[in-house]
């Protein structure tokens, strides 16, 4: 599809340069526009080693806040599809909600809107080329330094300058043109007017995937009349509806959150544009009377342009921002998260990739998705489900009611709920590359290997499962008696890993439990070999029963220290409260075999 | 006022040593009142329960928290003494 457009396009233009220099100059403007803003991208996207992350994490805890976020990043980096995209990438991968994600939305519709006043006020008044060359010298100098912030700083400052001069060039040109043709004469008057050229303006910002470009273009041609006034401000409204088409693009590899914020900006931009141009002759008369008071000029109608810019997205706020939560509603009606044959990856998106932090946090999140399900096989292998254990009923009771178990299909669950996502994940940890700093890096090994604990716990867990379902229905009781504590000790374990992620979020000294934990699994193993071996002496089960116990006790050790250190990897990742304290009293391997020694004896 | 204020931010940037090390010692402090709370809880709970698993699980607890507890002691002392000196 983009090869056949890409053959119909540059002929086209082709043709229009050998008809027009002046059009050359109009299509060379917007291409130099449309390369700094490429530049000033790349230059912020040098910024986002984790600062980006956390400034994002802190300011956007409420609607406001978030409004205020999408407000100041838009105004800055004057590209409100930059701060969607990037939204959507945070939004997919859990660090943000979809409340902030369309308080953002908002935000960055308004902050956007600065640039408009920029061009108007500043870039058709003075001669800005001079102002473009200082910045491109300068830029350009910092691109070839080393250190990859002043590099980014570089890239900011050759995309400010290639901006600039984008806006001298059209300026320039569409003023060339204005003495060969005069596109005033396509001025289309009235409601067909109107709706061709909202048209016009969405198409142009679907093809330019820039809004800025299609505002500079509608700005400089109404400043030289080369259009009306009234065909401008429905460009205006259009290039407001177009501009949504590349948050829709960055979502089709976005997962449902994504979307749904995707189709928040859609909505939010489409009904404001059909509600402004509903209302145009009363906008006109607001954007007369407010520039009147802001001493605009009555014939600058570049100026009321960009007045007019302002006050259709400030309608969009004042009609949706109270709205926020029924839109959610809605979307969530219309975008349906699907419960898949095979589980699918929910946090890793390939539009994280440019952002370290993000990636670390997707993988995290990924990897939490993981364990659920791996605990999710892990009790149904014993006949039980997630939701049981949250019943006040004795964990023992629950086990031994499930006296006559249907062997769970292990392979298939796999299969079903694990494969696929751990592949995801360790692709995605691969194709993130090293070429990190050691921080991150190291952070995605640890990930990594908290998987690969989380996927031996599982194949414990299905070597297990064939004695367990073996001896469970054998005539012996104390067989059965011993095969249902190892049930108990491992879903008790996972309980007591449940618990340590609460202490975690209630900062209740988390570290100092996992000694708890690990000193359980000692004592656990040391009692149940001692208890195989007097059933042996005893003569109430066979040797090779025991041997068999002695083999799937151990595998009952190995799932819980897969499990625990998967959970210390995942859960424990953001400093505690007093960590650096709190590790000082942690127990050694000596001091935890002493504890395991001294609970032995008593 | 304001040469007192500046005074104070100059003694607080000398004695930022002294200051670390006296937030080390009430977080330490914390953890100990937190680690004693903790113990008396699960005794009490400990006491309530019938069932011999559980029982074990919380004799093991509470002689981790017993050793946790003695280790913060001896770091807290060692800590005052350096303080002092």
């Amino acid at each position: 599809m983009h090869k056949v457009l890409l053959l119909i396009v540059v002929p086209l233009l082709s043709y229009g340069f050998w008809l027009s220099d002046a059009f050359k100059g109009i299509a060379a403007g917007v291409s130099i526009f449309l390369f700094g803003m490429l530049s000033l991208e790349q230059g912020f996207k040098a910024f986002t080693g984790g600062v980006l992350e956390r400034i994002l994490q802190k300011t956007t805890d409420t609607a406001w806040k978030s409004f205020g976020f999408g407000f100041v990043s838009a105004a800055l980096m004057q590209s409100s599809g930059l701060v969607s995209v990037i939204t959507i990438s945070f939004l997919s991968a859990g660090l943000l909600d979809l409340v902030a994600g369309i308080g953002i939305i908002f935000g960055s519709n308004l902050g956007t809107t600065t640039g408009a006043w920029l061009i108007a006020g500043l870039g058709l008044k003075v001669n800005i080329a001079t102002y473009a060359m200082p910045l491109l010298v300068f830029g350009v100098l910092c691109v070839f330094q080393s250190g990859k912030q002043l590099k980014g700083i570089g890239y900011i400052l050759t995309g400010l300058g290639f901006l600039l001069l984008g806006i001298h060039y059209m300026k320039e040109s569409f003023e060339a043109f204005e003495n060969t043709i005069n596109l005033a004469e396509y001025a289309m008057p009235g409601v067909k007017g109107l709706l061709v050229y909202t048209a016009v303006g969405i198409i142009a910002t679907i093809i330019m995937q820039s809004s800025h470009a299609t505002m500079l273009l509608t700005i400089t041609a109404v400043s030289v009349h080369q259009i009306t006034y009234d065909n401008a401000l429905a460009l205006v409204i259009g290039a407001n509806i177009g501009t949504t088409v590349t948050a829709i693009i960055a979502s089709f590899g976005a997962n449902i959150q994504g979307k749904r914020l995707a189709g928040s900006h859609m909505f939010i931009n489409l009904f404001t544009g059909i509600f402004v141009l509903f209302f145009i002759k009363q906008f006109g008369i607001a954007v007369d009377i407010i520039s009147a008071n802001l001493g605009i000029a009555v014939s600058d109608n570049a100026m009321k342009l960009a007045t007019f810019h302002s006050l259709f997205n400030l309608a969009g706020i004042v009609l949706f921002f109270p709205f926020i939560n029924q839109q959610i509603l809605l979307l969530e009606r219309i975008f349906i998260e699907k419960r898949p044959a095979i589980f699918k990856p929910k946090y890793l998106d390939s539009s994280a990739m440019d952002f370290p932090e993000t990636v670390v946090e997707s993988v995290r999140l990924e990897s939490i998705h993981l364990y659920e399900n791996a605990i999710h096989i892990i009790l149904r292998t014993f006949g039980l489900r997630k939701s049981d254990l949250q019943k006040n009923d004795s964990l023992k009771q629950l086990i031994e009611r499930n006296n006559h178990p249907i062997e769970y299909d292990i392979d298939a669950s796999y299969e079903k709920r694990i494969k696929g996502i751990y592949s995801a994940i360790i692709a995605f940890i691969s194709r993130a590359g090293f070429t990190w700093e050691m921080a991150q890096s190291s952070k995605l090994s640890w990930l990594r290997e908290a998987n690969k604990h989380i996927v031996e716990a599982i194949k414990d867990t299905k070597h297990l499962q064939k004695n367990w379902t073996r001896f469970r229905t054998s005539n012996n009781q104390a067989t059965i008696n011993e095969y249902n504590k190892i049930a108990y000790q491992i879903v008790f374990h996972i309980q007591q890993i449940d618990n340590f992620r609460h202490e975690i979020e209630s900062n209740e000294l988390p570290l100092l439990s996992l000694d708890t934990l690990k000193a359980t699994i000692k004592n656990d193993d040391m009692q149940m070999n001692r208890a195989i071996e007097t059933l042996i002496r005893e003569q109430k089960i066979t040797p090779e029963t025991g041997s068999s116990l002695i083999n799937d006790a151990a595998y009952m050790r190995n799932i819980k220290k897969n499990l625990l250190k998967a959970a210390e990897t995942l859960f424990l990742h953001g400093n505690t409260g007093n960590a650096r304290a709190e590790q000082q009293l942690t127990l050694n391997e000596t001091e935890i075999n002493d504890v395991v020694q001294t609970v032995d004896n008593q | 006022m304001k040469i007192e204020k500046l005074l104070h931010k100059l003694q607080a940037f000398f004695n930022t040593d002294k200051h670390k090390k006296r937030q080390h010692i009430e977080e330490l402090r914390k953890i100990l009142l937190k680690l004693k709370k903790k113990e008396r809880k699960i005794t009490r709970t400990m006491q309530q329960v019938n069932d011999d698993n559980l029982s074990k699980h919380y004799q093991t607890e509470l002689e981790i928290i017993r050793v946790q507890r003695k280790k913060g002691i001896e770091v807290l002392q060692l800590l005052k003494e350096r303080k002092k000196t």
